[in-house]
């Protein structure tokens, strides 16, 4: 079935020696490919988005009267919140801690998602143009949504808290447990090295511990859903439920500072 | 139609996948459309064109995908060589055979992918590393049933 001879040979060596090089030059091709192609991307998902809102005119017509309520609900306890906010303040000054400044953040619209089903990625329309850089993490109002890891002149990759190669440092809001929170591909996190008998309850939040700089400190991740144990007993983990759904964000804050 | 124009379709077909097709995902899977174009290439084409077509498919997968090195530039390569000898071998002539050669060719990717993630060191657990091979691939094969059933085989 494989059998060539001495003319086949060259150029069959050739092709493979071209096609290794390629592979290996794949990075070179990303930046001018992605800054190429985010027109097109971003002007798909415009019409995907508009196309979207008119199949689904009833659902979202319906869903506007309840979030228009939640909003107004929320506004009553943002007032409240300010209040406790003020005299948080207070008190901070007057016992003189250090304050933790606001974060400064970018909003970026997805133009695109990962390709395969072994990754979790998004494609954000702010590059480095706009001050987006690698390493910055990536928020939105629920929680933590990832981190960037790629950079163009005017997009960004940022791969999602679901992505099994992202890890993050991570902490129990009630206990202040640490562990290390990384993506499964599937519906949930899972939080890593925690101690044999962790104080970790069904339903305990769990936030960012801040301890490795990427992520600041206190960035919502999920709640605990699952408490198991490993298979070698020394240590536990549990299952998080991450307060972004990871397969519909469309907006997103890159923090910049 | 011109085949430099496949070129222009199989970046229609990253477009696609990128965007639109984020909204056809079935269990949080989608159809490997590049796949489907490799066997599509390989079935169609004589050699080099389904090579370098093959190629460029893998190049604009890992364009939009975080390797650092093109790892499907070297997969699709390979598969698309290997379907070119198979099918010298075997006939592939009605829809069920090249549903079922699109099935093991997606299979095959999907393993090597998964295979090389968990060699990486990242944790994928078992159940969603079956899902993701066995699903993945029987989606991607319903799908390509929608292309050979409205493309007729011709060399």
């Amino acid at each position: 079935m494989f059998r060539l001879n001495k003319n086949q040979l060259i150029p069959l060596v050739s092709v493979i020696v071209l096609i290794l090089a390629l592979a290996f030059f794949v990075p070179l091709f990303t930046n001018p490919a992605l800054s190429t192609l985010r027109q097109p991307l971003g002007l798909v998902t415009l019409i995907q988005r508009e196309i979207g809102g008119i199949i689904f005119f009833h659902r979202n017509l319906v869903q506007n009267e309840i979030l228009r309520r939640e909003i107004d609900f929320l506004r009553f306890k943002l007032n409240a919140a300010n209040e406790m906010n003020n005299e948080n303040m207070r008190l901070r000054n007057l016992l003189s801690f250090k304050q933790q400044a606001a974060y400064k953040v970018i909003a970026a619209r997805v133009i695109g998602r990962s390709l395969d089903n072994w990754s979790s990625s998004i494609i954000i329309e702010k590059g480095r143009s706009h001050g987006v850089n690698k390493g910055m993490s990536v928020i939105n109002y629920l929680g933590l949504v990832g981190k960037v890891i790629e950079t163009t002149e005017n997009t960004s990759k940022v791969m999602l808290i679901n992505d099994p190669s992202l890890g993050v440092s991570a902490i129990i809001s009630r206990s202040r447990q640490e562990g290390l929170v990384s993506g499964t591909l599937g519906t949930f996190l899972i939080m890593k090295y925690l101690p044999e008998d962790p104080d970790v309850k069904i339903q305990d939040t769990v936030i960012s511990s801040g301890m490795n700089q990427v992520y600041p400190k206190g960035i919502l991740i999920g709640t605990v859903v699952e408490i198991g144990k490993e298979f070698s007993g020394l240590s536990r983990w549990c299952l998080v439920k991450p307060a972004v759904d990871p397969s519909n964000i469309e907006e997103v804050l890159v923090i910049v500072q | 139609m011109k085949k430099f124009n496949l070129f222009l379709i199989l970046l229609i077909v990253a477009i696609f996948s990128v965007t639109i097709l984020n909204s056809f995902r079935v269990f949080n899977l989608k159809p490997d459309l590049f796949i489907i174009c490799l066997c599509f290439a390989s079935l169609y084409f004589e050699y080099r064109w389904a090579l370098a077509l093959s190629v460029f498919s893998g190049l604009l997968k890992d364009i939009f995908s975080f390797n650092t090195f093109g790892i499907n530039t070297l997969i699709f390569c390979i598969l698309s060589f290997l379907i070119l000898k198979l099918i010298r071998q075997i006939s592939i002539e009605d829809n069920w055979m090249r549903m079922s050669l699109v099935f093991i060719v997606a299979f095959t990717n999907n393993i090597l992918s998964g295979l090389i993630l968990a060699f990486s060191g990242s944790v994928v657990p078992f159940g969603v590393f079956l899902r993701i091979i066995v699903f993945s691939s029987l989606y991607t094969t319903l799908v390509s049933f929608l292309f050979f059933k409205f493309i007729p085989l011709k060399q």
